[in-house]
């Protein structure tokens, strides 16, 4: 709960501090101040001669188009006093106007000494802090930009499609049957990718703005470093369920981040006003709060109920009948292979315990040699080539009573049992399988006749993919 | 030498002079040089060429403020105005160079002192 406000907080106080700096910076990007006319009138002797100054000066100068216009207005109202004050002390105007230019010695480095006066190192480094500011408050804006267009465009596809098949268009669905995985690691990934657009954006112009450098010249240094960090973050930072169109969409966030730099700061930029920043924050804070308070008490609940619930998918067999081949033929267990002889085990039989850890769909699967607690080494001294083997299942949320999916013939994934005192058990990361969808463990070994058998009816359950683009792209089919 | 100071001697001092200025009032850029010239009696004239540069510079540090407004006569001016700063930074470049000069005419004129 802490860590949550904590990230609301610091989100909020990013937005807000990112539209500060944004609005001072744009201050800098805009026209600037008019030149107040020519300092001779039009048509004058000598009009050229100031033009051409001017224009050589700007010229050095590097500066954002505020910056140039005010050093422009500047330099012209100077010349034009010092051109009164020469014409009222005897000269003609052409002599007063060389005179006045040449007092302000040559004009590319006047141009120079101006920029180095706009671009100190303490400008540079306001430029640098702000523009990782504004990118932090950029990205913040942006995901929340993002959920919303990905979330409507999800709603609207799925209108278009309900429609479709309403009038027997039916298009090939994506989304059946993977827990959810493809839709929303896509909208996932779309937010990521608005949030990157955003965050390059504010920092060029928030940058540009505070260090007193042309756009152009930020817009490189922001190119590289939003392809850097943006790259890392799409290959290896953003981790959770992923798909193939998400990955897609992901490993284009390094390319929107180097598109989002070079975009003409006239473009108008998305800015939040101080109410439209205000009103969300107290809902945002208020709905979370009452999400977190809601999602403890289910957590509270939920793990209650699943220290003491039976294996569900045991369940299907009524109290009276858990007997193997009740299981068998619900589960079509003996796919794997047929269980074994109770006369080769100690106590009759293994007992399965599974249990999930924390990280999403992997399991560590676990048995125990028997009420007893015989040694499991002892108890399988006759047994070899002890391992669990992962085969796939028919999902839980199809019509029937679910089991091994008897199309394949073979274990996706095996991993030998490891014996430690009466225990048994492996580690299966069904999140690192692309297509693991709905899964049954199962204890086998080897007989003293040579041929495999089922140790124990094993356990199910399903999992999805979760974790990098990277882990995605270099996962086990 | 005549009666202006050597550019040379001139450098380094142009902040001094323009925080000096800035102290009395807002001014814009021409005003500045003028006021310069006026209080030295035409004996220091800082170059035009580096006065903005310095101008911009001080603006930079924090020292002077800068604000667009309309002048009593003719279009609008640049006023630059001192700040805090500023006058933190005049005080510590007039001590400065109230020892500089002390030290300078203790050396170079010292018989006559």
């Amino acid at each position: 709960v802490i860590q949550l406000l904590l990230l609301i907080v610091g989100g909020y106080a990013l937005l807000f501090a990112s539209q500060k700096l944004l609005r001072r910076s744009e201050r800098r990007l805009g026209p600037g101040p008019d030149e107040s006319g020519s300092p001779v009138a039009p048509g004058q002797t000598g009009g050229v001669e100031i033009s051409s100054f001017l224009d050589r000066m700007a010229a050095e100068l590097r500066l954002p188009a505020a910056d140039v216009a005010e050093v422009r207005a500047e330099i012209a109202d100077h010349l034009r006093d010092s051109i009164a004050s020469l014409e009222a002390g005897g000269f003609e105007t052409e002599e007063a106007i060389r005179e006045a230019l040449g007092r302000l010695g040559p004009p590319a480095e006047l141009g120079r000494q101006l920029r180095a006066a706009h671009q100190s190192t303490r400008r540079l480094l306001a430029g640098a802090g702000g523009g990782v500011i504004a990118a932090g408050g950029g990205f913040v804006l942006g995901d929340l930009l993002g959920v919303v267009l990905a979330t409507t465009g999800f709603i609207a596809l799925s209108g278009v499609v309900a429609l479709l098949g309403a009038v027997g268009v039916h298009l090939p669905t994506i989304v059946e049957n993977d827990g959810g995985n493809t839709m929303g690691s896509l909208i996932d990934a779309i937010t990521l990718v608005a949030a990157t657009t955003v965050a390059t954006s504010y920092a060029v112009r928030t940058s540009a703005g505070l260090s007193r450098h042309t756009p152009g010249a930020v817009a490189v240094f922001w190119a590289g470093a939003g392809a850097l960090v943006f790259g890392w973050l799409a290959i290896f930072g953003v981790r959770g369920p992923q798909s193939w169109p998400s990955v897609a969409v992901e490993l284009g966030m390094p390319v929107v981040a180097v598109a989002a730099a070079f975009v003409p700061i006239e473009r108008p930029m998305l800015h939040v006003g101080r109410w439209a920043l205000s009103v969300p924050a107290v809902i945002i804070v208020v709905l979370v709060g009452v999400l977190v308070l809601g999602a403890v008490a289910v957590n509270v609940s939920s793990s209650t109920t699943s220290a003491s619930a039976p294996a569900p998918s045991l369940s299907v067999c009524p109290q009276s009948d858990q007997s193997a081949s009740c299981i068998q033929t619900y589960f079509q267990l003996d796919t794997v292979a047929p269980m074994a002889p109770a006369r080769w085990l100690t106590d009759g039989s293994f007992s399965p315990a599974p249990y999930f850890s924390g990280s999403g769909s992997s399991i560590d699967d676990h048995a125990s040699a028997g009420p007893s607690s015989v040694p499991a080494a002892r108890a399988l001294s006759r047994w070899t080539d002890v391992r669990f083997e992962a085969w796939h299942a028919l999902p839980t949320d199809e019509p029937g009573p679910g089991g091994i999916d008897t199309r394949y013939s073979a274990p996706f994934m095996v991993q030998p049992a490891v014996m430690t005192g009466s225990d048994v058990r492996a580690v299966f990361h069904f999140e690192r399988f692309r297509d693991a969808g709905s899964w049954w463990v199962v204890l086998t070994a080897l007989g003293p006749d040579g041929h495999r058998y089922r140790l124990d009816d094993g356990s199910s359950g399903s999992g999805y993919f979760n974790g990098s683009a990277w882990d995605w792209l270099t996962a086990p089919q | 030498m005549g009666g202006r100071i050597r550019t040379q001697l001139l450098k380094g001092t142009t902040t001094l002079l323009v925080l000096t200025v800035l102290r009395d009032g807002e001014l814009y850029g021409y005003e500045i040089a003028q006021r310069i010239s006026e209080r030295s009696s035409g004996a220091f004239a800082p170059s035009e060429g580096s006065l903005y540069p310095a101008l911009h510079a001080l603006e930079a540090d924090g020292a002077l403020q800068a604000s667009w407004r309309d002048s009593d006569r003719g279009p609008r001016r640049r006023y630059y105005k001192i700040t805090k700063t500023g006058l933190g930074m005049l005080e510590e470049h007039a001590q400065e160079w109230a020892a500089f000069s002390l030290g300078m005419a203790r050396a170079v004129g010292g018989a006559n002192l």
